[in-house]
């Protein structure tokens, strides 16, 4: 039986040791704590206030009437489509071609030429690849419409219709952001053991079969990780929109992130309303992963 | 040896001290007049050795944001800036007061500053919030209507459009009229017509939608009619407005305005996909006959291969209807700027007759002083100026200067941009869902 001091003294040992470990984690809890937690909290904060810079008022109490006037706003609700329609289309798509590639890619000739090709879009500037699509669709002088010509079809107003307006955003959309799909699931398909793959070949098993059977169920808590990636960025989508359409034609391409941007920057630093629209996106994203995670089962499959 | 030395320690020594003594300027613009503001700080510069001017362009997206975020936050991160005469109402309060600081510190006004050679309106736009003088008018500009000079004087089509209409060709003067004649240079409605497109139009969903429609829109809203319903045009509403600060454009005159610019767009290459650079690059390449844009345009035209010689090929009118809209800039002083008596010098020398002179001759920017267009060196190298810009200037719409305005054009944008589309019917019943949004957002 060992004396009761022995137990006090190494009690106040793991104390200790806690304060410290606590002492040494805590600057970077101070980092964390001002320049993430307060900001939202402000921004949350904020959010029940009318304040916008252009008004040189000071900021005045105003409750739930932001989140009121949300849904009596034309332009919030109307660029809520736009959004869903990024989210349908183009995260599927670039899921779906981002696995494609990487199982075509593997092992094929030149593949080491072929991946750095494939990565040049993720890695070119939002705003520069706006500029350069911009020029693309340019319905008198640009390349896309000369060559669709050649075959004999006609000019088509890629920034002027709904149709193609709509289109083109998730085209750039779908061009800049499979590389990063298709990177993930190339390193993913390398990483998975070979000997199963080969066993199955063995066994006669076709290569696509071996794929669709082994290695896709192997794969799939990193498709679904990349999937929840990928709807949180798309529902921020903005310098696409801001760079190449402005939202237009109409409320064709008008994404709720560009619309923040304007509310918060463009139209006077309106702070009080840009926050609550900030908020409601916040509130939306969570909803939309947990349910992704509930719908994927994604808990037990990462066993979180 | 040594003396080489000590000369050489005594320079630096005086040359750091010139550097640590020097007014430092920032001055923030927009990029459309930062070439002609950079020349003109190198100029005030070699006169006055004490003051060293940065000049800072910033996006057009980008400056009215930063400027306002400085202002209300009293940070003086730049002395003097160019601002848009649409934002007058929203920095006012944190601009300096011109007169007043003129009235206190009398040593430093220019005796030549002349302010009564300032065209009235140009005074008045890119000067004052109402009673407050934030800036000197910099920057003049009314939109213009241009055209290409050598296919209007060409007998053959002048002979087939009187054929046709009944009429000789000309400049239209209406917007009724122009339509016509942008049908006529159309090559899918007249296949001899020497250009694809009768003219090049801009409706984006941008702000330049917002100054587009105003195009339109004004000559109803300044008819003798329109007059008689909404009231005279208050410089600080705008035309958007009645004469008691309510919206006008949901009304017969704003429907009649959209269908204008709806029957004119089958005449243009892509017209809600165009903005400012697809149109100059239409004109420039000799794809249309004609396109309603800034004076800032021709600069660049004056270059283009397809519109040579210049001046045999593109010709300058008012626009149809008369009442162009009105852009330009002003350039004032940050209230909590801590260089104010230099600041001040350097503004009256941008915008002095000397300086309005050399932004029309070298950068093509409107002049905002009368006497820089009675000018013989202006007379003798723009002959059409006086008359088309005196008569566009004075004649000129406005948008409004009201702080809420940014919010309000995006809302009319947002709905005029889905007129165009199709996507909402052109009628009164939808510009009123605009005008109750306006009035919800200005508390009337």
């Amino acid at each position: 039986m060992r004396p009761l001091a022995f137990w006090v003294t190494i009690m106040l040992a793991k104390k200790r040791a806690k304060t410290i470990g606590f002492l040494m984690v805590l600057p970077l809890l101070m980092v964390l704590l001002g320049l993430t937690l307060y900001p939202f909290g402000y921004m949350v904060y904020m959010s029940f206030f009318r304040y916008s810079l252009a008004s040189w008022e000071k900021p005045q109490f105003i409750g739930f009437s932001n989140y009121r006037d949300i849904f009596r706003d034309r332009t919030a609700t109307s660029s809520v489509d736009f959004t869903l329609l990024l989210l349908a289309v183009a995260v599927p798509l670039e899921v779906l071609l981002g696995l494609g590639i990487a199982f075509l890619l593997r092992d094929t000739f030149g593949e080491r030429v072929f991946r750095s090709i494939l990565l040049i879009p993720m890695m070119v500037p939002a705003v520069v690849a706006g500029i350069a699509w911009k020029m693309l669709y340019n319905f008198e002088f640009g390349p896309i419409n000369y060559f669709l010509s050649l075959f004999g079809i006609p000019k088509i107003s890629w920034l002027g219709t709904q149709v193609f307006s709509r289109l083109g955003v998730i085209l750039i959309d779908v061009w800049q952001w499979t590389p990063f799909v298709f990177l993930v699931l190339y390193a993913g398909l390398q990483s998975l053991p070979r000997d199963i793959v080969e066993a199955s070949l063995v066994d006669g098993a076709s290569g696509f079969a071996a794929f669709r059977y082994i290695e896709l169920p192997l794969l799939r808590p990193l498709i679904f990780v990349l999937l929840i990636i990928r709807v949180i960025d798309a529902l921020k989508i903005f310098d696409i929109v801001y760079m190449v359409t402005f939202g237009g034609p109409g409320s064709s391409t008008h994404s709720y992130s560009f619309y923040i941007y304007k509310v918060g920057v463009s139209f006077g630093w309106d702070i009080g309303y840009a926050s609550a629209l900030s908020v409601l996106l916040l509130i939306a994203v969570m909803l939309l992963v947990n349910l992704l995670i509930r719908v994927l089962r994604l808990k037990e499959t990462l066993e979180l | 040896m040594k003396r080489g030395i000590l000369v050489g320690v005594v320079s630096l020594l005086v040359m750091f001290c010139a550097v640590a003594w020097a007014v430092n300027l920032v001055v923030w613009s927009s990029p459309d007049n930062a070439d002609a503001l950079y020349e003109l700080a190198q100029n005030f510069m070699a006169q006055n050795p004490e003051v060293q001017i940065e000049v800072t362009p910033l996006s057009w997206e980008v400056l009215y944001p930063r400027i306002l975020q400085d202002l209300t936050s009293g940070a003086g991160s730049f002395d003097v800036t160019t601002w848009d005469l649409m934002t007058a109402g929203a920095i006012a309060p944190g601009m300096l007061d011109l007169d007043a600081f003129a009235r206190e510190h009398p040593e430093l006004v220019d005796p030549n500053f002349d302010d009564a050679d300032f065209i009235p309106t140009a005074r008045y736009v890119y000067g004052f919030w109402r009673e407050k003088r934030i800036g000197y008018p910099f920057y003049g500009a009314a939109m213009f209507f241009f055209y290409r000079k050598d296919l209007f004087n060409d007998p053959v089509l002048q002979e087939k459009f009187k054929a046709e209409y009944g009429r000789d060709l000309a400049v239209p003067k209406t917007w009724e009229e122009a339509k016509e004649v942008a049908k006529f240079f159309t090559r899918k409605f007249n296949p001899d017509s020497p250009t694809e497109y009768g003219i090049a139009l801009m409706f984006p969903r941008t702000h330049t939608l917002f100054y587009m429609y105003l195009n339109f829109f004004a000559p109803y809203r300044r008819s003798p009619e329109g007059i008689a319903k909404f009231g005279e045009v208050d410089l600080d509403w705008g035309d958007y407005f009645t004469a008691t600060g309510l919206p006008a454009f949901n009304s017969e005159e704003g429907v009649r305005a959209l269908q204008d610019m709806i029957d004119l767009m089958q005449y243009a290459p892509d017209p809600l996909g165009s903005d400012y650079g697809e149109t100059l690059e239409a004109f420039g390449k000799g794809l249309v006959a004609m396109v309603p844009q800034w004076t800032a345009c021709l600069a660049s035209w004056k270059e283009s291969p397809a519109l040579q010689p210049f001046e045999e090929k593109v010709g300058v009118a008012v626009m149809p209807g008369g009442a162009p809209v009105s852009g330009g800039w002003g350039l004032g002083i940050n209230a909590a700027s801590k260089n104010k008596e230099a600041a001040f010098r350097f503004i009256q020398y941008a915008t002095s007759k000397e300086g309005d002179k050399i932004q029309w001759l070298k950068y093509r920017i409107g002049p905002t002083r009368k006497s820089v267009l009675e000018d013989p060196e202006v007379l003798a190298d723009s002959p059409w100026l006086k008359e088309a810009y005196l008569a566009s200037l004075e004649g000129a719409s406005h948008r409004p200067r009201i702080p809420e305005e940014p919010r309000l054009e995006d809302i009319l944008v947002g709905v005029l941009s889905e007129i165009l589309l199709g996507q909402q019917p052109n009628t009164v019943e939808t510009l009123n869902l605009v005008a109750d949004e306006w009035k919800r957002i200005l508390g009337k």
